[in-house]
């Protein structure tokens, strides 16, 4: 069983770990990659200016293009507004989209983007590869199939950490914890050091390979329950018109409106009426909690975009939610840099359990194969001998 | 810990792969639902079963005296 399922996901395992190592450093190379002027520096609690003063500014700016979301960061003073064209059929057209970085408390146009498909071909080399990392990490380029794929490697991985326990108990009676018989032989010294960096990463690979197989769940869940729990909200405005951006309520008012009925939370983000993704006649307001756990925590909420009152708390099933508390736990991203270089360093040791149990396994058959045919060289032998006799 | 478990035994087997483990998931859930100390004190936790890891695999223990075979070496089938 151990041989049986570590074989059957463990290329695929060692991919994910060596792409996921630069992957765990994603922000820090975001932060590196960012060219964008510093914030002037002001009191820790100068208050932010009001969010429809960013909407119109950059209304103003691009008078022919739409406002496609608003982002008004926590953790820094900044809000980004990002806009596109509208294209055929009055969808946006996502080669246009690009996005206003502002001061949140001096109202300054910090940095602009250039249009997504300009922005693409400029990318830097680095970002490039992060990219690049990233897809394959979680989908190999195959989007819901890949996920689902990969997902269930991870499940393997789980299955296979599950059933190297078993073995280690047979392996390990009589020897010491970190015994590594180095002189021995190159197989005994391997078989040593799987068995014990298997130990030493046991609940860390445990974590981050359930977690894993969540997460590649929980992509394709959310869309589910975007397309059902959430178009049924939406069924007593399906004969309503759809708002232009000119009739569109205050944003500022749709992120009160919230806040107030969600105490405890703070609004992060909000999606413009749209009709490829959320509503075409609301606002959709992501929230998060303001403690450390519930900040892992998103809900969402409809606002009506013509009157500006609120039209519905989305409450996500459970399964959502505990998908969602698994994020953090397959990152790593959440306990500063130094537990960022632990999980490296741990990833770093998965490598190794995983690659010295390929080789235990290619020796191992080796071995077999040459016994086999030293048994038949032998027998033949005997035959031969035998038969001349 | 007591000093040292019999051979065989399953704290001798056991003993330190769970302690690292539950190392490990104090770690893990620490940083998590704590701020400020309670990440000093994850980083702490989940560095022994990486220093130990490192510790071992850089610096192997001796093989036990005596040429008597161990467990790993006729049953690894």
């Amino acid at each position: 069983m151990h041989k049986c399922s570590s074989l059957a996901c463990a290329i695929f395992l060692l991919m994910t770990c060596i792409t996921g190592l630069p992957l765990i450093f994603s922000q820090e190379i975001a932060h590196w990659l960012d060219d964008g002027p510093t914030y002037a520096a002001m009191p820790q609690d100068t208050p932010r200016l009001s969010l429809d003063s960013f909407v119109s500014e950059a209304r103003k700016r691009y008078p022919g293009q739409i406002i496609t979301s608003v982002f008004s960061d926590v953790d820094e003073p900044k809000v980004i507004v990002a806009m596109a064209c509208l294209g055929n059929g009055a969808k946006i057209d996502p080669r246009t989209r690009h996005w206003l970085k502002f001061d949140a408390r001096t109202g300054e146009l910090l940095q602009q983007s250039k249009p997504a498909v300009q922005r693409q071909k400029e990318q830097p080399l680095v970002g490039r590869l992060m990219d690049i990392m990233f897809r394959l990490h979680s989908d190999l380029y195959a989007r819901l199939p890949g996920q689902l794929f990969l997902g269930l490697m991870a499940f393997l991985f789980v299955v296979a950490i599950v059933s190297g326990l078993l073995l280690y108990n047979p392996y390990m009676k009589k020897l010491d914890f970190g015994t590594v018989r180095a002189h021995r032989s190159k197989r005994l010294k391997w078989l040593d050091l799987h068995n014990l960096l298997g130990a030493v990463t046991l609940a860390w690979a445990l974590v981050v390979g359930a977690t894993g197989v969540c997460n590649e769940l929980a992509g394709p869940l959310f869309r589910v329950w975007m397309a059902t729990d959430v178009q049924a909200a939406l069924v007593p405005w399906h004969d309503a018109a759809v708002p232009v951006q000119a009739q569109m309520s205050s944003v500022q008012g749709a992120y009160d409106v919230v806040r107030a009925a969600l105490p405890g939370t703070v609004v992060e983000s909000m999606t413009f009426p749209n009709s490829q993704f959320g509503s075409p006649y609301h606002y959709l307001l992501w929230t998060k909690g303001d403690s450390p756990l519930t900040s892992r925590l998103f809900n969402a909420a409809l606002v009506d975009a013509r009157t500006g009152k609120l039209s519905a708390l989305l409450n996500m099933p459970w399964y959502l939610r505990v998908l969602q508390l698994s994020r953090p736990l397959h990152f790593g991203d959440y306990g500063g840099l130094p537990l960022k270089i632990i999980w490296a360093v741990l990833d770093l040791l998965t490598i190794i359990v995983l690659g010295s149990g390929l080789y235990l396994w290619f020796v191992r058959r080796r071995q077999i194969k040459e016994r086999l045919e030293k048994l038949v060289a032998a027998h033949g032998d005997r035959l031969l001998s035998k038969a001349s006799s | 810990m007591m000093r040292s478990p019999a051979p065989g035994s399953f704290r001798f087997v056991w003993g330190i792969p769970l302690l690292l483990a539950v190392l490990t998931v104090f770690g893990l859930l620490a940083a998590l639902l704590g701020t400020g100390i309670w990440h000093g004190l994850s980083w702490l936790a989940m560095l022994v079963p990486v220093l130990v890891g490192l510790r071992y695999s850089l610096w192997p223990r001796p093989r036990p005296q005596g040429g008597r075979r161990t467990a790993g070496e006729n049953s690894d089938a």
